[in-house]
């Protein structure tokens, strides 16, 4: 498991799980950042790679945050968000909603309670294919 | 990770210098019982600055303001503001005692469930009351008017007192620049609005733990000196071994969120407090948010909590995490005063019972089996915490008359 001591949402990512669709490296490379952004994170699964940043950046304990989204793959129908700290065993207090534009979208409403690991959980479905992207950090 | 390696990132805070010479120093002799890592030098600093930098509460509009504070603090003190005309807002929160009552449970014309908090740093806060069923401080000032058992006076009471009452009638209309209409919820939230501005003037003064925490900031030893050796190693196992500060977070000691702490929640046999759970249902059925028509704020600045509060099973016997400062001054503890003193307290965490704890499978507190010493080194920080020297007491208004 990757651990950053960065405060900002520099984050690993693993993937857990994806199906029906073969591995598809070039799609992931070829996945550029979003014209109008700077900065952000990019995460490349086997179905999907995702673009996303939080705003406002860094994440700070205990404070909302938004996160902006943009995913490079075959059509996406939805988008989820959660949060989870695995040595803990819990997940946020809040209930985030995902505004989906196309690959595009915001996630509005999180908040992550306390200090230490983090995973941000984003679980993206399209027609054939499903897949869980986990991007984690340690918030101080 | 190691304290080198995240020393080396912090580095603005230290030259290259000072950790050769610390690395030496460490070398060289057995390490001093009082030397703190980076990573607990960086975990104490962010139990500062204090005070935090504020704003006033878009959602009232009177925040802030010198004629509506003064106008709370007639308010605060008048037990008119009950149905018996026996019990003010200080009949619970006594200025001199903390803003609290000293009794476990509070007695207004009946004993209520829960102890009173004092009412220090209130302004910092995201939710309101033990259950947090209220999502601003002018909707928690409310409670008490509606409830029969604290004061009960009610919209049509409190309405009918200020109008016809000269000296609250003139109060009103200094704080809101307007007489008192005909809407009596309106009023009756005007009230809270004005007892939130006097409320949020209460922010605790400087502690000896903030002195050693800004010596720290500036590298200054003999700063950090002045802070008794008892409370630094206290201090160690509230951020260290203790795992106190994931809960207990920030300059505030708070996350502002809930937790199980392990305290019974029996109100009494076959009856239970259901904290948090509780207090996420009684807020979704409240006119009275930030969602509702008495918010002040058209943007809805501050209602990302009250709109995204997720109802979770877990939350069931949770409690608003309590800020410690001044927390020496304000015993009985937890949310119905079980416990009577600080050392009460920490006995309570050090012999936790993980096997009820852990039922939700959540996994923070551990059973810590403290030695005796540790137990009293904690105490010691814990009062630490306490503004020196304290802030002069809010008393009641002398008559002054209100043109
Ligand atoms: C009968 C005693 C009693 C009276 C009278 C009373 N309170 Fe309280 N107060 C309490 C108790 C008990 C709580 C905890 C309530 C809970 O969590 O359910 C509390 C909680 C509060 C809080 C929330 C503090 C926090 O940490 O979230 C505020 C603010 C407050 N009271 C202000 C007032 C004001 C203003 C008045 C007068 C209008 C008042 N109270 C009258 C007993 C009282
Ligand atoms: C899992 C989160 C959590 C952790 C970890 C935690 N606390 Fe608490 N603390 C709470 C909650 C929640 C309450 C209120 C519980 C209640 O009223 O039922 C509380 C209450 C307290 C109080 C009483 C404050 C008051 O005004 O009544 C003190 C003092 C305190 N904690 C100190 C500590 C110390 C010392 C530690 C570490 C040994 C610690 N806490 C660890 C959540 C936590």
């Amino acid at each position: 498991m990757v651990r950053h001591g960065r405060p900002a949402l520099a984050a690993a990512f693993a993937l857990l799980l994806a199906f029906a669709l073969p591995p598809a490296a070039s799609q992931a490379a070829a996945c550029a950042r979003p014209a109008d952004w700077t900065g952000g994170t990019k995460t490349a699964g086997e179905v999907w790679t995702a673009w996303w940043r939080p705003d406002p950046a860094p994440i700070k304990v205990s404070a909302h945050f938004s996160i902006r989204f943009h995913l490079c793959g075959p059509p996406v129908s939805r988008v989820s968000v959660r949060g989870w700290m695995p040595d803990h065993r819990h997940g946020m207090n809040y209930r985030p909603v995902v505004a989906l534009n196309g690959g595009s979208g915001t996630v509005d409403g999180l908040l992550f309670h306390m200090p230490g690991l983090w995973q941000l959980i984003l679980g993206i479905r399209g027609e054939t294919a499903r897949e869980t992207l986990i991007a984690e950090t340690v918030l101080e | 990770m190691t304290p080198w390696h995240s020393r080396a990132s912090a580095a603005a805070r230290l030259s290259a210098l000072s950790v050769v010479l610390w690395l030496l120093s460490g070398l060289a002799m057995p390490a001093p019982a009082l030397q703190l890592t980076a990573e607990e030098e960086r975990r104490i600093l962010r139990h500062g600055p204090w005070p935090p930098a504020s704003r006033p509460d878009p959602s009232n509009r009177v925040s802030g303001t010198p004629a509506a504070i003064a106008f709370g603090r007639t308010l605060f003190f008048d037990p008119r503001l009950s149905v018996s005309g026996t019990i003010s807002c200080a009949t619970c929160h006594q200025p001199d005692r903390a803003w609290a009552d000293g009794r476990t449970r509070s007695r207004g014309h009946r004993t209520v469930e829960r102890n009173a908090p004092s009412l220090f740093n209130l302004r910092f806060n995201r939710w309101f009351g033990w259950d947090g069923a209220h999502d601003t401080l002018w909707a928690q000032n409310l409670r008490p008017l509606l409830d029969w058992r604290e004061m009960g006076i009610g919209p049509a009471g409190a309405a009918r007192l200020v109008r016809s009452d000269r000296q609250l009638s003139c109060g009103y209309r200094r704080a809101f620049g307007a007489a008192p209409g005909e809407d009596d919820d309106l009023i009756l939230v005007d009230l809270a609005k004005a007892l939130a501005a006097l409320l949020e003037t209460l922010v605790t003064g400087r502690t000896p733990f903030d002195d050693f925490r800004d010596a720290l900031a500036r590298n200054d030893a003999a700063g950090q000196a002045r802070y008794p050796a008892a409370a630094v190693r206290g201090l160690r196992l509230f951020i260290g071994r203790g795992n106190c500060a994931v809960c207990h977070f920030g300059p505030a000691f708070t996350n502002g969120e809930f937790a199980d702490a392990g305290v019974p929640h029996f109100i009494e046999a076959g009856r239970v407090d259901p904290g948090r759970h509780g207090g996420i249902r009684r807020l979704r059925s409240s006119p009275y948010t930030l969602l509702g028509r008495f918010n002040d704020d058209p943007q809805r600045s501050t209602a990302a909590g009250t709109r995204h509060v997720r109802l979770r099973e877990s939350a069931f016997g949770e409690f608003r995490v309590p800020g410690l400062r001044n927390v020496a001054l304000t015993a009985p503890y937890m949310h119905a005063g079980s416990l009577r003193t600080l050392a009460d307290v920490v006995h309570h965490y050090s012999t936790i019972d993980e096997e009820r704890l852990h039922a939700g499978g959540e996994r923070i507190l551990r059973r810590l089996d403290l030695s005796e010493r540790e137990r009293s080194d904690l105490v010691s920080f814990l009062e630490t915490l306490t503004e020196q020297p304290r802030r002069p007491v809010v008393r009641k208004p002398a008559h002054v008359q209100c043109r």
